[in-house]
């Protein structure tokens, strides 16, 4: 029994490790893609909250968990390069999840410059094939003016 | 763990997409759309919307005038999702988009004609091809069943003023 269990236990590990490599992506249409709408590249942003607007074209948006042909959920990146694209999205304060199927997300970055770059990935995190995400964009949060 | 399971879920799902219909929803079999008698007498239970949600048509602006007859419209949504038709999940529906038409009534499943365009896969955008004249575009958002929310999201109706493209343009397309 325990080592049943161990057995169990290590294949599990091994498979976390492995991480979804071999389920098979969601396709895409060659036509579908994924943009950020605003802000513009190279945008200066007073004060450095403001609004992602997230695009996409020929394709749908479906909550996390919903699983139909031709959807999935936006995540932004900020400050990171794209990760592994055939695993889950990572899920920290670099990867930001839109899993209710917003379109739209309210940021607060701090004074510096960010990169933010959007991508797509189906009801599981796991993006498509194609995988769709955007041109990596560069903003700009002036330094605080002090009094 | 986690992680077995979801490859579970993923090739359950696999067979599902395979035989998920691509493009517009179609209406829940299990609630017919009612006829034009029927409508004026069933009334159909509206989900919540939270106040603050709201949608509003991107692009075009208002009284822009757009000098080609295939307008792209973008679809705004803030504190709200996006779910495709026959999805039950609270603080999400699908868009709508009216043309040349005032809001029909709040309490029906939106019809489903050239006037009133259906986004049942999720989508956030779409092309319009529309003849030079002038237009009115309104988005209103529908709920698993293509019945408006409770307060209606919709946006403001804003006109465009659609002209013929350009000789030039017209002689690049071809």
């Amino acid at each position: 029994m325990r080592r049943n269990s161990l057995f169990v236990l290590t294949a599990a590990v091994l498979t976390m490790i492995g991480g979804a490599a071999n389920a098979d992506p969601k396709p895409m249409p060659d036509n579908a893609k994924v943009y950020i709408i605003w802000p513009a590249d190279g945008q200066v942003i007073p004060g450095g909250k403001f609004w992602v607007r997230m695009g996409l074209s020929n394709a749908g948006v479906a909550p996390a968990g919903i699983e139909k042909k031709f959807t999935g959920h936006h995540h932004i990146l900020v400050d990171t390069d794209l990760p592994p694209l055939d695993q889950e999205v990572p899920n920290d304060k670099n990867h930001l999840h839109y899993g209710l199927g917003q379109t739209e997300a309210r940021l607060e970055l701090p004074p510096g410059r960010h990169t933010l770059q959007l991508l797509f990935a189906d009801e599981v995190h796991i993006p498509h094939n194609p995988p769709l995400y955007s041109k990596k964009i560069t903003i700009i949060v002036p330094p605080e003016r002090t009094p | 763990m986690r992680a077995l399971q979801r490859l579970m879920i993923v090739s359950c799902a696999v067979g599902v997409a395979a035989s998920a219909a691509p493009a517009r929803a179609q209406a829940p079999s299990d609630k017919p759309v009612p006829t034009q008698q029927a409508a004026t007498q069933q009334a159909f239970k509206r989900t919540p919307a939270p106040a603050d949600a709201y949608v509003y048509i991107g692009w075009p602006n208002d009284n822009e005038t757009v000098h080609t007859t295939h307008i792209k419209v973008w679809f705004g949504t803030r504190n709200f999702g996006v779910a495709p038709a026959g999805t039950t999940k609270p603080n999400t529906g699908h868009h709508h988009l009216l043309i040349d038409t005032p809001l029909p009534p709040m309490d029906q499943p939106i019809p489903n004609d050239k006037n009133h365009q259906h986004f049942g896969l999720g989508q956030t955008e779409t092309f319009v091809d529309l003849p030079p004249g002038t237009h009115t575009l309104q988005i209103l958002m529908g709920d698993v069943d293509h019945v408006p929310h409770d307060p209606p999201l919709m946006s403001k109706k804003i006109t465009i003023h659609v002209r013929a493209a350009p000789a030039s343009a017209v002689a690049e397309a071809h």
